[in-house]
């Protein structure tokens, strides 16, 4: 890796944000944001963010509370697009191509990238449909293999021992952990490239969260993990890579252990020792 | 200080009082109603009321025809109702948004929802009965659906607003498209509200009379056949329950105790269901 200090986003009005980001080897990204703004209507909340997601890696979006990293997370695989008035500018790359172009098939984008919410949002319906459902979407499998990803995916997502008695039981009646790990399961059954998580953890107990992190770091060895964290901990445990945003824009982008070791800009220091945020 | 405080404990027992009193004279009132239908109509159950149909006075008859027509006009009124008012509830709470149209039609249901029944029993006298010449049982279907679909709009829309927004994202976030996410996923998420809500529109369409005394009519006759006049239980228990025969009147107090309890059940029905609902 080369560090290079980039110019600060070019908008008159505002403060001047410092950015620092490390690049990465091209052959090692699987998605990229290039200079990417985000409005809500008129009003501008992302500017001008450029953010490689290595392939095989776990990166973390972190920063306090509205700095736009979970807004970041929902422009790559456009879930904002759900909403009128919500628009992304500039360019995001899926293994080079920009998926912000005109005639983007919204529903294969989203079988490549899945995502999971902060709330778990089991589907009503049984264990194993809330799994098979996405894959019904875009296979037709016979029986057995359809048993067979079902299986594949909860054992990926730690959950299968937890739930192989009971998979014709509501989805529901799972536990807040074992609901998460569910969403995890339907999420990567469509074999997704890039899983985006957006806080995961944050309605979960320590138990529960420590065994979803586990399967985040297993699940890395087939897909590009982005995790939006605000638990800076979790975000040294189980990153490969971070970046702090602050207030729409990118501040520092680097390896965990050098962001939070030695960091760059002031403000990541400040955040990271708890300063502000 | 402790004047204070006597003064807030009495306003507050004074308040109890009042609110205790309240329930007792609405439970007072409504076993008033539930006893004299027992009362006077238990007494007339018996096999000929559901195997014989309405008599001439003094032979000895029973309910079948009008049991049976209302069924039937219900069944006809609430397949149309629930079939336009879920689709529609759905379209304001998924499709309208804040559109000028979607918050005209919502504002419309509303309207329908409070109209007097008389009024829609009049308008469908005047689209449906005077062009065909004739009352039919589907006139009368078609003016208790239109009471019904506001209630099933309405609920099916609330209930489905209900449902958060990151329920419908989970399904965005799969690819899949909008209406299989309503139909798969919010409709079933939904599913116990919205029977709650076509629940209570049978409930309130089963003991509607205005509406079908232009409409259905009546039939002193067993009659399946929904293009004719059709008796129902309503319009028998107005016909009888005015009469100077005790026979009659017998049979409507019989009438009023079936709606009731026809009611009554369905009011169990759909707390049964709604708190199912809850504990999952």
């Amino acid at each position: 890796m080369t560090a290079k200090v980039s110019s600060p986003a070019p908008d008159p009005t505002a403060e001047r944000f410092e950015c620092f980001t490390e690049s990465l080897p091209a052959k090692d990204i699987k998605l990229e944001t290039k200079e990417l703004d985000f409005l809500y209507g008129k009003s501008k909340v992302l500017f001008g963010v450029s953010l490689p997601f290595a392939r095989n890696a776990v990166t973390a979006l972190i920063g306090p509370s509205g700095c736009g990293k979970s807004t970041l997370l929902r422009c790559l695989n456009r879930i904002y697009a759900l909403y009128p008035g919500q628009k992304a500018q500039g360019q995001i790359l899926l293994d080079g191509k920009n998926i912000l172009e005109r005639g983007i098939d919204l529903g294969m984008l989203r079988a490549r990238i899945g995502m999971v919410f902060q709330q778990p949002t089991p589907f009503p319906m049984s264990i194993y449909d809330n799994v098979a459902f996405g894959v019904r979407l875009y296979e037709s499998l016979s029986k057995p293999d359809l048993d067979a990803r079902v299986e594949e995916s909860l054992r990926r997502a730690a959950l299968w021992d937890e739930v192989k008695d009971k998979l014709k039981l509501s989805g529901l009646g799972l536990s807040g952990g074992q609901q998460q790990r569910l969403c995890v399961a339907r999420g990567v059954a469509v074999r997704p490239e890039v899983l985006l998580l957006d806080e995961p953890a944050s309605a979960l107990d320590p138990v529960s969260t420590a065994k979803l992190e586990e399967t985040i770091v297993e699940l890395k060895r087939d897909l590009t993990i982005v995790i939006v964290t605000h638990n800076l901990q979790q975000a040294a445990r189980i990153s490969d890579h971070a970046a702090f945003m602050y207030l729409g824009h990118l501040i520092e982008f680097a390896r965990t252990d050098r962001l939070f070791d030695n960091p760059r800009a002031a403000r990541t220091e400040s955040y990271i020792t708890g300063r502000f945020g | 200080m402790f004047a204070r405080r006597t003064r807030r404990s009495a306003a507050s027992a004074a308040f109890m009082a009042f609110c205790t009193a309240s329930t007792v004279l609405a439970m007072v009132v409504l076993i008033a109603i539930l006893g004299s239908l027992v009362y006077n109509g238990i007494g007339g159950v018996n096999l000929d009321v559901f195997t014989k149909d309405t008599p001439a006075t003094g032979s000895v008859g029973g309910l079948r025809n009008a049991i049976v027509g209302s069924i039937l006009l219900c069944a006809w009124a609430m397949a149309g109702a629930v079939a336009v008012g879920v689709l529609a509830g759905t379209w304001l709470s998924e499709y309208a948004g804040n559109s000028a149209y979607g918050s005209l039609v919502r504002l419309l249901n509303d309207v329908l929802l409070s109209a007097p029944s008389i009024l829609v029993g009049l308008f469908v006298y005047q689209i449906a009965v005077k062009p065909m010449h004739g009352f039919s049982g589907f006139a009368g279907a078609l003016a208790l659906a239109i009471l019904a679909v506001p209630v099933v709009t309405r609920t099916t829309e609330d209930v489905l607003k209900l449902q958060s927004r990151q329920l419908r994202e989970s399904g965005a976030a799969l690819g899949t498209p909008v209406w299989v996410t309503i139909r798969k996923i919010l409709w079933q998420a939904a599913g116990g509200g919205i029977i709650t809500g076509i629940l209570l529109a049978f409930a309130r369409i089963s003991g509607e009379t205005a509406p079908l005394l232009f409409t259905a009519l009546n039939n002193q006759f067993f009659e399946l056949n929904m293009t004719k006049p059709m008796a129902s239980l309503p319009a028998v228990i107005f016909n009888f329950a005015l009469s100077a025969y005790d026979d009659w009147r017998r049979l409507a107090w019989v009438g009023s105790l079936l709606i009731a309890f026809a009611v009554l059940a369905i009011n169990i029905l759909v707390r049964t269901l709604s708190r199912e609902k809850r504990r999952s």
